[in-house]
Order: C-alpha cells, then sequence, then structure tokens
C-alpha cells in the first residue's frame, strides 16, 4: 500500500479523477481500433522473427539437434538456456496475480491481466525448447505417464519428468486464472460492442455473466481459490526447474540453494519484462493514469529486492565454494568469474546485482528513461545468468581432456530470435483483442468503488473504508 | 482512539520470574554437573533467543520496508520483544568461554591434523570469529536503539518525519540483517560440524527465526489484545493477517528445509549427507520424522482453513506451538553434534528453555511497565485500526 508524505492517507490508485465510464473507454478503445502503423511495424517485426524461428525449427526437426552449438562436454546449452529464461520471465504473472492479491496489494490490478497474459505466452515459448531438445519431439507424448504398447514408462526419479508436471500444471492454472479473471471484462466487452459477430464472441466467451450478485460471489471465490492454487506453483515450477541442476553432481549445478535463488531471479527477470513491455505500452495506449509511475515505482522497488536476492545467493555459492575445500567447486567457480567465460558472468553480476543498485534513489527510480535501459539490462543480465550457470559449469569437465568452448550456431542464434519473435507475435495480437487492463479489478480499486457503510451508533460494526 | 495504558497484570510478571528463577537454577546446576553438555544447551537456547530478538527487529523493520498498516497497532510488541538483543550481547559471554567445548575446529590438534580445516583457517579462526560475533551484535544493538527511539519520540511527537526516517533505517537494516543472520548461522551452528556446508543454511535459519518472532508477536497481540489491554476498535481482520502470514512464513520455512534436504539426499555426496545421517542415527531418527510433523504438516493444517483464521484461541495455541517448533528446530540443528547415539532431553534441557521463556516474559514485562502498548501516535495507526478485508 502506498501511504502519502503524512502516512495517513492511500495514494490513488488511479489518477487523474476519471469516472468509471471513461475506464471502460480507454481500456477497451485499443480493441475496436484498427492497428495503427506502429502497431503493424512491431507485428511484422515480431512475426519476421517469429519466421527465423520456424526455419530454424524445422531445421532442427529435420536434421536433429546436431544443428546446434551443444558438444562434449556442453550437452545443455542454449535450449535449456532459453527453456529456463521464458520460464523465469512467466513468474511475474502469477507472482502478481495471485501473491499479490493474497498480500492485498491493490496496485496490483493495474497490471495484473497484462503480466499474466505474458506469462501464458512465455510458458508457451519456454515449452517449445525441452520437446525440441528431446531431439524426437513426434515422440513427446512418452513424455506422460500413459499406459502404451511398448511398455515404455517415465522415470520418476528424474526431475525432467518433474519439469513436465509443473510446467504443465503452470501453463493450466495460469491459463484458467487468466480466463476466469477475463469473464466480466468480456462481459463489460460484449455490452459496449455493436458490432454482430463480435457481440456473438464476447457472449460466448463471457459464459453468459450478468452483473449479478451471485455471478460476482461465485467469482469472488473461484478467484481466490485460484489464487491459491497458484501461489504454491510460483514457487514449485522455478524450483523444480533449478532441481534439473542441483540434484546433479556437477560442480556449480549441485548447491542447496538453488530454488529460492531461482524463484527470485524468475521474478526478478519476470518483472524486468512486464517493466520493459508495459512502458511502451501504457504511452502508445494512453493508459498513464491507470499503469501510473507510482506502479512503475513500486517494481523497480522489487526488483531491488529481488536483485539483491540473486545477489546474495551468488555471494553465498562463491563463499561456500572456497569454504567447503573442494577443489572442483572452486575451480568452477574461479572459472567462472575468470576463465574464458569470464565475460559473461560479468555481463550477469553488473546486470543484476550493480545496475539496479541505482534503484535506490526515488528520482531513478521514477525516471521512465533510465528504469527502461535498467530493465533491459535486468533481461539480458537474466539471460546471461542462465548462461553462466549451464555453460561454464559444464565446458571444463573434470578430465582436462573433456575441455571444449561452446559456440552457438547460426540455428541456436535463429531459435532464440524466433523465441522473442513466438512471444512477442501473441503478445501484440493479445494487446489488439482483448483488454490489457482488468477493467472490473481497476474500477473496485479506484476512489468512491468501496461499499461506505456508515457505523451504526449502537453496534461495533465494520468501519468506513476510508 | 480509545488508549489508555493499562499495567501488565501481576501475574505475567510472577510467571516469568519464576521461570527465570528456576532456570536459572537449573542451568547452574548444569554447569555443574556436565559443563560441555551444558554448553551445549546454553547455545541452544541462545540461538532461540537470538531468533526472538533479531527476528523481532526486522519484523519492525519489515513493516515500514512494505508499508504496511495493519500491523502498526501491534508494532510496539515486537519492538518490546526485540529489547533482547541488548542482552544478547551479555549473554554471548559464557558461550565464548564454552567454544572450546562446543567447537572441534578451535582445537590446536584438529587444525594441525586436518587439511579441510586448514583450508577454511582464513575463516574458521577464534580471532575472526570473535570479531564477526562483535560486529553482527554491534549492528544489531545500534538499529535496535534507532528504532525504538524514533518509536518513543513518536509518541510524543506524531511527526511523520519519523516514520520516513525509520524507513530509510529499515532499507539499511533488511540488508544488513540478512548479512548478519546468515554470519550467525554458519559461525554458531554450521561450523559445530566444520566439515558440512550448505548454500541454503543461513536462509533455512532465517526462515526459522521469522516464524518463532513472528509466533511471538502473534502470541503477545493476541493476549494483549483479547485481555483490553490495546485500542478496544483493534477486531478480527488484523487477525487474520497474523494467522495468514504466520501460515505463510510457516511454508516458506518448510520449503527451504524440503528444498536443503531433497538436494542433499538426491546428489548422495558423502561431505553433505553425513550432517543429515547423524540426524537419522538411533532416536534422531523419530525426532527428524517429528520436526516434520510438529513444525510443518500439524501447523498447516490448524492454519490452512479460513475460519482457523479469526479464532482467537486457536492463534495463541498455534503461535506457542511454532514457537516451541522453533525450539525443536534448532535442537534439531545443535544437539545431534552433542547427543550423537540418540537424543536426549533432560532436567537440563528444561532449565534453559524455562530460562528462554522467563527471560523473553520479563523483559517484555519490564518494558511493557514504562511504554505504551501501543504506538499512539504513529500516523499508520488510524489506518492499521480501520484494516478490514476486502
Amino acid at each position: 500500500m502506498s501511504l502519502d508524505a503524512t502516512y495517513t492517507k492511500e495514494i490513488p490508485l488511479v489518477e487523474g479523477g476519471v469516472s468509471f465510464k471513461d475506464i471502460d473507454r480507454v481500456i477497451i478503445e485499443p480493441t475496436n481500433t484498427k492497428p495503427t502503423k506502429g502497431w503493424w511495424i512491431a507485428f511484422l517485426m515480431s512475426f519476421a522473427a517469429l519466421m527465423i524461428g520456424a526455419v530454424s525449427l524445422v531445421l532442427t526437426i529435420y536434421y536433429g539437434i546436431g544443428m546446434w552449438g551443444n558438444n562434449q562436454p556442453v550437452g545443455w546449452a542454449f535450449g535449456i538456456i532459453n527453456f529456463v529464461f521464458w520460464i523465469g520471465i512467466g513468474h511475474a504473472g502469477t507472482l502478481i496475480s495471485a501473491i499479490l492479491y493474497l498480500f492485498r496489494q491493490k496496485w496490483r490490478t493495474g497490471i495484473a491481466r497484462f503480466a499474466e497474459a505474458m506469462t501464458i505466452f512465455a510458458v508457451m515459448t519456454a515449452g517449445i525448447f525441452p520437446i525440441i531438445h528431446t531431439g524426437r519431439p513426434w515422440l513427446a507424448g512418452y513424455l506422460l505417464p500413459l499406459p502404451n504398447m511398448n511398455g515404455v514408462w517415465v522415470n520418476f526419479y528424474s526431475p525432467l519428468l518433474w519439469d513436465v508436471f509443473a510446467v504443465s500444471t503452470y501453463f493450466t492454472i495460469s491459463f484458467l486464472f487468466w480466463g476466469i479473471g477475463l469473464i466480466p471484462d468480456l462481459a463489460t466487452m460484449r455490452d459496449r460492442t455493436t458490432s454482430k459477430i463480435k457481440k456473438t464472441i464476447y457472449s460466448v466467451l463471457s459464459l453468459g455473466w450478468t452483473n449479478s450478485n451471485r455471478n460476482w460471489s461465485n467469482y469472488e471465490r473461484a478467484y481466490l481459490i485460484l489464487a491459491g492454487i497458484s501461489t504454491p506453483l510460483v514457487l514449485s515450477v522455478h524450483s523444480i526447474v533449478s532441481f534439473d541442476f542441483a540434484v546433479s553432481v556437477i560442480p556449480g549445478w549441485h548447491t542447496t540453494i538453488f530454488p529460492p535463488y531461482f524463484v527470485a531471479g524468475a521474478i526478478f527477470s519476470g518483472f524486468g519484462m512486464v517493466s520493459t513491455i508495459l512502458i511502451i505500452v501504457r504511452k502508445v495506449f494512453n493508459l498513464q493514469h491507470i499503469i501510473t509511475i507510482n506502479h512503475l515505482e513500486t517494481m523497480n522497488k522489487i526488483l531491488l529486492a529481488t536483485g539483491m536476492m540473486v545477489g546474495y545467493a551468488y555471494g553465498m555459492e562463491f563463499f561456500i565454494a572456497w569454504y567447503s575445500g573442494n577443489t572442483f567447486e572452486q575451480f568452477v567457480f574461479i572459472n567462472r568469474a575468470f576463465g574464458p567465460y569470464a565475460w559473461s558472468y560479468w555481463i550477469m553480476i553488473s546486470c543484476n546485482v550493480i545496475f539496479p543498485q541505482l534503484f535506490w534513489f526515488k528520482k531513478i527510480r521514477r525516471s521512465i528513461p533510465v528504469t527502461m535501459v535498467l530493465v533491459l539490462l535486468v533481461n539480458v543480465g537474466m539471460w546471461f545468468e542462465r548462461f553462466v550457470i549451464i555453460v561454464t559449469s559444464l565446458h571444463r569437465d573434470f578430465l582436462p581432456s573433456s575441455w571444449a568452448m561452446f559456440t552457438p550456431t547460426l540455428t541456436d542464434m535463429g531459435l532464440l530470435v524466433g523465441s522473442f519473435g513466438f512471444f512477442f507475435t501473441f503478445l501484440l495480437l493479445f494487446l489488439k483483442t482483448l483488454p490489457l487492463v482488468s477493467i472490473s479489478e481497476v474500477k473496485a480499486v479506484m476512489e468512491g468503488a468501496q461499499p461506505t457503510v456508515h457505523p451504526h451508533p449502537h453496534s461495533n460494526g465494520k468501519q468506513n473504508s476510508h | 482512539m480509545d488508549y489508555t495504558k493499562k499495567p501488565l497484570p501481576p501475574i505475567v510478571g510472577k510467571i516469568g520470574f519464576g521461570l527465570l528463577g528456576v532456570g536459572l537454577l537449573l542451568m547452574i546446576l548444569a554447569f555443574v554437573v556436565d559443563t560441555k553438555r551444558a554448553y551445549f544447551d546454553y547455545l541452544w537456547m541462545y540461538m532461540f533467543l537470538v531468533s526472538i530478538g533479531a527476528g523481532s527487529l526486522a519484523l519492525v523493520a519489515l513493516e515500514y520496508l512494505v508499508g504496511a498498516t495493519w500491523s502498526t497497532p501491534f508494532r510496539r510488541i515486537s519492538e518490546f520483544l526485540a529489547s533482547l538483543i541488548p542482552l544478547l550481547v551479555i549473554l554471548v559471554i559464557p558461550l565464548i568461554f564454552g567454544m572450546h567445548d562446543l567447537f572441534h575446529w578451535t582445537h590446536e590438534s584438529t587444525l594441525a591434523s586436518d587439511p579441510l580445516l586448514q583450508a577454511k583457517e582464513p575463516y574458521l579462526n577464534v580471532q575472526f570469529f570473535l570479531i564477526r560475533t562483535a560486529i553482527v551484535l554491534f549492528i544489531w544493538v545500534l538499529f535496535y536503539f534507532l528504532f525504538t527511539r524514533n518509536s518513543m519520540k513518536q509518541d510524543i511527537s506524531g511527526d511523520p518525519l519519523l516514520t520516513k526516517q525509520s524507513i530509510k533505517y529499515s532499507a539499511v537494516f533488511a540488508i544488513l540483517f540478512i548479512f548478519s543472520i546468515t554470519v550467525i548461522a554458519i559461525d554458531w551452528m554450521m561450523s559445530l560440524e566444520y566439515h558440512w556446508f550448505s548454500t541454503m543454511f543461513g536462509v533455512y535459519y532465517f526462515a526459522g527465526t521469522i516464524v518463532a518472532a513472528f509466533a511471538a508477536a502473534t502470541f503477545c497481540s493476541v493476549m494483549l489484545n483479547e485481555n483490553g489491554y490495546l485500542v478496544s476498535k483493534i477486531k478480527n481482520n488484523n487477525y487474520y493477517s497474523f494467522a495468514t502470514l504466520l501460515f505463510g512464513f510457516n511454508v516458506f520455512w518448510a520449503y527451504i528445509g524440503f528444498s536443503q534436504y531433497m538436494l542433499i539426499w538426491y546428489a548422495d555426496i558423502p561431505e553433505e549427507t553425513f550432517w543429515v545421517m547423524m540426524r537419522m542415527k538411533g532416536s534422531w531418527s523419530y525426532f527428524s520424522i517429528g520436526l516434520i510433523f510438529l513444525h510443518f504438516v500439524i501447523p498447516f493444517l490448524a492454519l490452512l482453513p479460513r475460519s482457523s483464521k479469526v479464532k482467537p484461541k486457536l492463534l495463541v495455541v498455534m503461535s506457542v506451538w511454532l514457537l516451541l517448533a522453533h525450539a525443536y528446530d534448532l535442537y534439531w540443528i545443535i544437539m545431534p553434534s552433542y547427543f550423537t547415539k540418540g537424543f536426549v532431553f533432560g532436567w537440563s534441557e528444561l532449565g534453559f528453555l524455562m530460562f528462554a521463556f522467563g527471560l523473553i516474559i520479563t523483559v517484555f514485562k519490564i518494558r511493557a511497565a514504562k511504554t505504551n502498548l501501543v504506538p499512539v501516535r504513529d500516523p499508520k495507526l488510524e489506518a492499521g485500526l480501520n484494516f478490514h478485508l476486502n
């Protein structure tokens, strides 16, 4: 909760004294207008990137993952880096909509819907990579523990299988959560549109919503339950992703702090991406009074906090590597910081730990250009974090005869570019088809939306909300 | 605001003094009978007091840092509990004398024969160890005085600038606290088995301190409020927050504990597993399973239902439960280094536990005698009193 300078009043979440009607209008407008030139340019660029990815994907599937730069000993590289990177991006949405909901952080309403949509697209992007990394994606069905005539069964001891469960559960719940949150807004759009086709589509999607008391109380209940289910998922997904590494006995991978460290990193990168895109979107769609500078400032505070959490983990890993007295562990960390991939390590440290320290200053937290630069760096830093963890731990194996450098191929780069294309293509389509801010939730936190029950002189009942 | 200061009932002081007196007697007896065992018990008790004292100060800082208002009417309670911190400086002295009994790595002969210890020697040496402990205690004492001084001043002036200043302190303290609690955890507990290491250990202890400090705050808040020592306006909605956060912090502890255990179990490297194996030996295996149920499963089930979050009686029971669970957890961390064959809980351990609780109650009582139990002129108080869900 943001309080004003006297610490007695809440700062209004929606600025400019707009009416409820204005909220409907300004949020729905992007879905009613024809795409602008800017949107088309962005869309074509994303689509081109997606096509580059598609070509790389076809090459990968046709010729096999030999098209990638993976070698011996670097058996995991871009495929897994991109997977972890995108899963991480997908953490902000559910954190904002579930955990911040349970913590009653009302400011979340302005950004929740958008972040949830981003989560879904990011998880979809992430899901591609492990499937193609199997080498025979047409056999991906065997990842599920289903009885089959070959008697092939999954290995329940493997965290890679836990990933299958964790990611698919996460996707399903996030999708349901997002879909349920959309229902009242779709009903609002249904009621406002004049186009017959749109009316039919919105009517179907809003499941006969009538804004009745009963509708709302069921909705609130469902929302609360889904928030409760999603909250452990936010922690579990990235914890399980971290298990992929931490259960092994590879120096640099096996360390007990990995689960919370990965979760903090995921939230960090997720907020980085939300910020990056929202800064542009709020400007383009004139939402500066709904997604205010206070929202950006709060997100910057979260970035500062989570950035320091990953910094703690980096420090702790280094210290314990030394403290353990284990020479292999020590070698991996010295090699990370001063070996041939030192540049990637220092990109990671500076983007994730050093530069975000600028957020200590209120002026910088509230400066949009500086924030933009810093959040872009967070995105870069978090991609390199996964690069550092995966590649530098593998490339110098126990025996110096098994040392090699990893060089990404064109196909690797194509898939990375393609993943951004895939993500942004969906995101741009979302921006023009669905309300990117939750209309009903924003209205609920506006001035005058709260029930004002005047205390009865003889009762000890609930007080006025302000 | 209808707060009038009332002195705590005399029974509180009696219980506190009683526990303190009997505890002290048993402690002295324990040192006479078995010095080494008494030092381990003492370390256990000391870490419990650290959890409550330093953890409570962290909760005070947390309220300022995140701008919470619901907890403002109860902040004094955590401030009172944090006043254990100055005592920690005195209470650490016997431990320094017991270092030889507690820590194998302080022995010259061990150092000479153990290359792994030699590798750690730049960190694990008595001099640096004491410097670190001194720095940590200094940080805690400093911030304890900074926070309480501002809070006391505000009771008179009501100046919002004091809140602003405390927010700044809390940002600095948040970082220092994480750093210091990690150092304390590694030094005083992890180094009992100096071969063992876990990057998660600092976080694990941190998670436990927060549960314990929050449980203590919950217990005192609910008891005082139910008996009319706080502002009469405070209703169930504030209890809901206590129960939710108690539940949340405890789940976080379980998550950290599970992750640490699971990764050690799965990787199965002897240099890490021996620490877990020590806790599987003899009756310790039952003790370890007990930890899962007492610290996680039962509180989880008790605090999960929405209806249970507004029951003051349940909150009182569960907060005492979790306080004892934290003591159990610390026992599980510390004592296997002494009771290597199986766990033992005798009159000596009981004495130390009584002393810890007696000290907490007495300190609380002394502080509560002089100060308002509610930060009466805190600008956030009104919002905290009017707090309700939805």
